[in-house]
């Protein structure tokens, strides 16, 4: 787990391919917070763990942590897969969190929309499907192509086909669970995501956990914490301010 | 030598589609076609047994133009009744794919005894492709195959009923009717690619070991683990536990056969198994172990072979009836195979059976010295 700053607590969940990375996002949030940045298992070179075999098993792993680092409350920030573990965690134990932010999370089963599937692309198809700026998916290329870097990328891949294989990236229960979010909630969405369209998954979000506000950040795919990261850290500080502050 | 004679049953076009598997559409597949092709492929595996095959093989596809068997069973069902001696070896069901493995108990149960005992059951866990095609999670790969086929295997030998309570699948009640006609229950044949898992989970029950399109030298190296991991298990394995599938083309002379196999073998190998990259590897279809040992010694896609590359490997035999009787004696005497799964593939229906007549006169009666043998006694089960 990656940790800095000063400051409330936050604990930030990252997407497909973001575990193991201090980036711009985290930087930028480490001047208010004091982040916790941990690696789902099997991601970002941590170990790979069997017993996960659905995302509420990553939910409550990340219940343990809150436990293990004596953190009554904290603000939650959970991007594309990490938002939708973050919802998880959300519809299980709201009281736990401070505030909530979800930045293009995937998670529910949507009406008119079936995420494309993303085991079958190739990098260049994953690089133009989940970026706006393909040039903001540099941040994230493997050091090299060796047969190590291959086999941890294989050890990643594994551990979110055993989560989102099928369903392809949602639970069918999470949806209708997200009435018992009561945490403040902020909906961040990238207004050019291919993956999770904001008609209907950004709008679907907002709609379905009470009282969500929605910001849609014009520049933005998938990824929009990586693709304007100091916009969408200045969002979540703000949102945390009004709700639980920042000290 | 026992020799089966394999069937793809491929639907051959020439496509520009980056993938024969999984996404290339359907729309190239023309019905009447069709219709064509499964009535003499049909015709091609009676008369493997009028002509002296000891057996007959079909096999499990999904989503491509390679192999246009979805279900075998439904192939073997037609071969049951218009063939009288050869057995007929379905290799394989794919275990894993099936959300009600039952069902492939009851069907195997079902050919076995209406062919009067001539079933022999390949459990495999289906290519990676096929978990694309069918949507099962490839993690679960490996425990929903091992999980299956203890069921089957149980559902064939107890008597039910009688509950089962597994991780992937759960019954109150195991009681399939009809029972199978050969005791303790069909041979169980294991075609793989050589993973080290399977190899050691087949050698322990006696189920023979079927390798698939591979080069020789991979051939000898899988032979040989398999052998040791009988030996570890306490008995040394019989020849008729090691199978081969290698394309064979015969014809008058060599350069002829090596003009066919240029073209239509290559065709198998460089259309047939021609696929988008991602479909190869789905995460977790294999061990990490198993795959850092892929990684280490990274084998060339199907769709890049040369066909000297081929040759020189030894991934197909082709030339005259003496060339092709020197070439399977590497297999029949040094590897030591006992099985032979090979298919003809010839330009036309009417030039396939004449290159079946070919092999089967001037070829296979060179190898008959274990002709008195049952090359199913004693092994796979």
């Amino acid at each position: 787990m990656l940790q800095d700053g000063t400051g409330s607590p936050l604990l930030f969940l990252h997407g497909a391919g973001g575990g193991g990375r201090w980036l711009d996002f985290q930087a930028l949030l480490a001047k208010d917070f004091t982040v916790y940045s941990p690696s789902h298992p099997g991601h970002g070179g941590s170990p790979a763990a069997e017993w996960i075999e659905h995302i509420s098993d990553l939910a409550f792993h990340y219940l343990d942590l809150l436990d293990a680092l004596g953190l009554a409350r904290a603000h939650l920030v959970g991007a594309s897969l990490g938002g939708w573990i973050a919802a998880e965690i959300a519809t299980m134990a709201s009281h736990r969190l401070a505030s909530l932010v979800l930045i293009d999370p995937v998670g529910i089963r949507m009406d008119g929309w079936i995420y494309p599937f993303l085991f079958a692309m190739d990098i260049p198809e994953i690089v133009t499907t989940v970026f706006h700026n393909p040039m903001a998916a540099l941040a994230l290329a493997p050091p090299d192509q060796s047969a190590e870097t291959l086999a941890l990328q294989y050890r990643q891949g594994t551990a979110i086909a055993r989560v989102a294989w099928n369903p392809h990236l949602y639970d069918p229960l999470l949806r209708r669970r997200l009435g018992r979010v009561t945490a403040p909630t902020l909906v961040c969405w990238g207004a050019h995501d291919k993956l999770a369209p904001l008609a209907p998954c950004g709008e679907t979000w907002a709609r379905e956990v009470p009282g969500a506000r929605l910001r849609v950040f014009a520049d933005s795919g998938h990824v929009p914490h990586l693709e304007e990261p100091d916009a969408v850290a200045a969002a979540v500080r703000e949102f945390c301010q009004l709700h639980g502050g920042l000290a | 030598m026992k020799f089966y004679y394999f069937h793809l049953m491929p639907y051959i076009i020439d496509h520009d589609a980056p993938s024969s598997w999984v996404t290339l559409s359907n729309r190239h597949y023309d019905p009447a076609v069709g219709h064509r092709l499964y009535n003499q492929y049909l015709d091609q595996l009676e008369e493997a047994e009028r002509l002296g095959w000891d057996g007959l093989c079909v096999n499990e596809h999904h989503q491509n133009c390679y192999g246009t068997m979805p279900s075998p069973n439904v192939m073997a069902a037609m071969l049951v009744r218009r063939t009288s001696r050869a057995k007929i070896a379905i290799l394989g069901n794919g275990l894993p794919l099936r959300e009600n493995p039952l069902r492939i108990a009851e069907e195997i149960a079902m050919l076995d005894v209406t062919s009067g005992g001539r079933i022999i059951s390949g459990f495999v866990r289906g290519i990676s492709a096929e978990y694309f095609s069918t949507a099962v999670n490839p993690t679960h790969s490996r425990e929903r195959f091992y999980e299956a086929a203890e069921l089957i295997l149980r559902s064939w030998t107890e008597e039910g009923p009688f509950p089962f309570d597994g991780r992937y699948y759960r019954y109150p009640y195991v009681n399939p009717w009809p029972r199978p006609l050969q005791k303790p229950h069909p041979p169980v044949w294991c075609p793989s690619q050589g993973s080290s898992e399977t190899v050691e989970w087949a050698a322990k029950r006696r189920f023979p070991y079927l390798m698939v399109f591979t080069p020789i030298k991979r051939i000898a190296q899988i032979y040989g683990e398999y052998r040791e991991a009988c030996e570890r298990n306490g008995y040394k394995a019989s020849r008729y536990q090691l199978t081969v599938n290698v394309p064979i083309v015969v014809a008058e002379n060599d350069a002829k056969a090596r003009a066919l196999a240029e073209k239509h073998v290559m065709w198998v190998f460089n259309v047939g198994l021609r696929m988008h990259p991602p479909f190869w590897r789905p995460p977790g279809y294999m061990t990490e172990a198993s795959l850092r040992r892929l990684l280490a010694n990274p084998p060339k896609p199907p769709s890049e072979l040369g066909f000297e590359e081929a040759d020189r490997e030894g991934y197909l035999i082709y030339g005259s009836p003496a060339t092709v009787r020197d070439k399977l004696r590497v297999f029949s005497d040094e590897l030591k195979a006992g099985i032979l799964c090979s298919g003809m593939t010839g330009p036309s229906h009417e030039q396939t059976l004449e290159m079946m007549q070919l092999f089967a006169e001037e070829v296979m009666p060179h190898f008959r010295d274990d002709a008195r043998i049952d090359e199913t006694a004693g092994v796979g089960r």
